[in-house]
């Protein structure tokens, strides 16, 4: 695929050095819209960095991370948030002592009745909204077969269980970039297939998506383009079958 | 009822509404939002004194008969100086939780907040120009006790109405909080940070509210007290203080208000009023000595046993969708 003029993200020459390790060693790389780029390499490669400093989480020692064109480098997590750029965690993070509703619900940006002053006015002012955040959150779950485990505190769920609520709880925050961290790592294979499905459907909906992901068949199956990187730098990007071809690929894999 | 056990009766309502307030506070701060504020109790002092300096008019140098030396005296009517000292208790905080709070990680911030406490105490026994030092204020005159006029136990009575009064609107503002969409995120900040943030919740924004909010309730509950008690020193806000308050939190329902409510009542209220009750033995200072030891283990085996208390956080259930027409 030729490097498309209007990604939606588009990080470039990024580095960040953590001591003397060079993690992220001068990566470029861009997100086209409405497809899911799939980012691979051995372990160490610096994909983790790389998302992490995308969204915010750690900052480039030097670099430019842009978004619809807009330097968004070096902003705290929660404004990169807002941008409608949404991470899922590597392990799960969800918010043990709340319900898996309430997991969904507070992903929702603008809440009424999150303010302050918007508290204090009372119940009223917020329950119509609250009441249809509610219905959404239902048929999200609904749609990831999740409806039994509704009033279930979150952190009773199985490891599974866990991922599917860690996706969810993104689309609720309304993404227009979503930021997957090997969502499918540690669930059973019946399991992993039923949210490749998910993801499948997402995109064709229309929803862009970045994928740090081990198992090379899922991202043959998923991802177009596929970002490869290697101690800390790109090394190709492509297709699947234009990497696969790649010398330096291989080599990195075998090596690495 | 004789005029004794009415005496008793109306003093201990009065420090269960102080206590209460107080573990309101605190639960907003620790069981809701997760922030293991160890310096809880300087701000319930710093609304005392404020309360107490804002009541008792300018100081007056020793030849005029004066005896207390403080800084900003003021002889403000009722109930200014209990409004006043929510102010400067959630100023402490917001000033206090710039620091500790936006760039320190829990367990951190936990310690800097014992710190604080401790160079809380030393400064306010040390610099006797601003609180009179160790000897404290003393002689607050009590809120309308010149206007209204009653009989001492009158008075007491009154005093447990006023009371039950701010009571109610402190319970109104952590009732809002916690029951909003503002409390279900603060909770999920307590629960994970980053994922909070990740969000899209300005995580920092968030618990700097909380603690403030916390501060405003400790400094109002530190005004009640010091104008019903008349009396303030440096040795009514000794930190082991606020693990009092903590482990009434703990032991009641930490996330729960009406659980904290309850662990008010039998912690700083029945437990410490009971040992009144128990016949002298040992050497002087020995039950004293006791009560915080019974305390602290009462804490751990809590924190051992039934972690989320005698009325633990509730599950928050939300009713099936309205059929079709009924509701907005």
């Amino acid at each position: 695929m030729s490097q498309p003029v209007d990604a939606l993200l588009e990080v470039r020459n990024l580095h960040r050095q953590f001591g003397g390790v060079r993690a992220v060693n001068g990566a470029s790389f861009a997100v086209p819209p409405g497809r899911i780029t799939g980012l691979i390499g051995p372990n160490g490669a610096g994909k983790s960095t790389a998302l992490n400093i995308i969204a915010g989480a750690l900052r480039p020692d030097s670099g430019t991370v842009l978004y619809r064109g807009k330097d968004i480098t070096g902003l705290p997590p929660y404004k990169v948030a807002r941008h409608g750029i949404i991470r899922t965690f590597q392990v799960s993070s969800e918010f043990a002592a709340l319900t898996v509703l309430e997991n969904l619900l507070v992903a929702l940006p603008a809440q009424r009745g999150e303010k302050l002053w918007q508290a204090a006015l009372g119940k009223r002012y917020w329950k119509a909204q609250e009441r249809a955040n509610v219905e959404r959150a239902r048929e999200l779950l609904a749609r990831f077969d999740m409806s039994a485990k509704e009033d279930e505190y979150a952190g009773n769920l199985s490891g599974g269980q866990k991922r599917l609520l860690e996706l969810m709880r993104g689309l609720m925050a309304e993404p227009a970039l979503l930021l997957l961290d090997e969502p499918m790592a540690g669930v059973s294979r019946p399991l992993a297939r039923r949210i490749e499905q998910h993801l499948l459907e997402l995109v064709a909906e229309g929803l862009t998506m970045l994928m740090i992901e081990h198992e090379l068949a899922v991202v043959e199956r998923l991802c177009d383009p596929v970002v490869v990187m290697a101690q800390g730098r790109v090394i190709s990007q492509g297709t699947m079958a234009d990497v696969r071809a790649d010398q330096e690929v291989l080599d990195a894999y075998l090596i690495g | 009822m004789s005029v004794a056990w009415q005496f008793y009766i109306s003093t201990v309502l009065i420090y269960l509404g102080v206590d209460v307030m107080a573990c309101w506070g605190l639960n907003l701060q620790f069981g809701v939002a997760g922030l293991v504020n160890f310096a809880f109790i300087i701000f319930q002092a710093a609304g005392a004194y404020t309360a107490a300096v804002l009541t008792l008019g300018a100081a007056k140098s020793a030849s005029q008969g004066g005896f207390q030396q403080y800084i900003g005296g003021a002889h403000w009517p009722f109930p200014l100086p209990i409004l006043a000292a929510g102010l400067v208790g959630g100023l402490l905080a917001a000033v206090i939780g710039s620091f500790a709070i936006r760039r320190l990680r829990s367990d951190y911030e936990a310690m800097v907040m014992l710190v604080v406490s401790l160079i809380a105490t030393s400064v306010a026994t040390n610099q006797v120009g601003l609180v009179n030092g160790p000897n404290g204020l003393a002689l607050v005159p009590k809120p309308l006790s010149t206007i209204v006029n009653l009989t001492p136990i009158g008075y007491q009575w009154l005093f447990v109405g006023i009371t039950a009064g701010v009571c109610l609107c402190v319970y109104w503002l952590v009732h809002v909080v916690t029951s909003s969409p503002l409390g279900r995120t603060l909770r999920a900040v307590r629960e994970n940070e980053p994922a909070a943030s990740a969000l899209g919740k300005n995580v920092t924004g968030l618990r700097l509210l909380a603690f403030v909010a916390g501060g405003v309730i400790a400094g109002i509950s530190g005004a009640i007290l010091v104008e019903f008690i008349s009396a303030w020193s440096p040795g009514s806000w000794l930190y082991p203080e606020t693990f009092v308050y903590f482990t009434a939190v703990i032991v009641g329902g930490s996330g729960n208000n009406l659980g904290v409510m309850v662990g008010a009542l039998l912690v700083p209220v029945a437990f410490l009023e009971a040992t009144r009750f128990i016949p002298q033995f040992g050497p002087p200072g020995l039950i004293d000595a006791l009560q915080w030891i019974v305390v602290g283990v009462l804490a751990l085996v809590f924190l051992w046993f039934w972690p989320r208390g005698v009325i633990p956080e509730r599950r928050r259930r939300f009713p099936p969708a309205s059929p079709a027409g009924a509701g907005k």
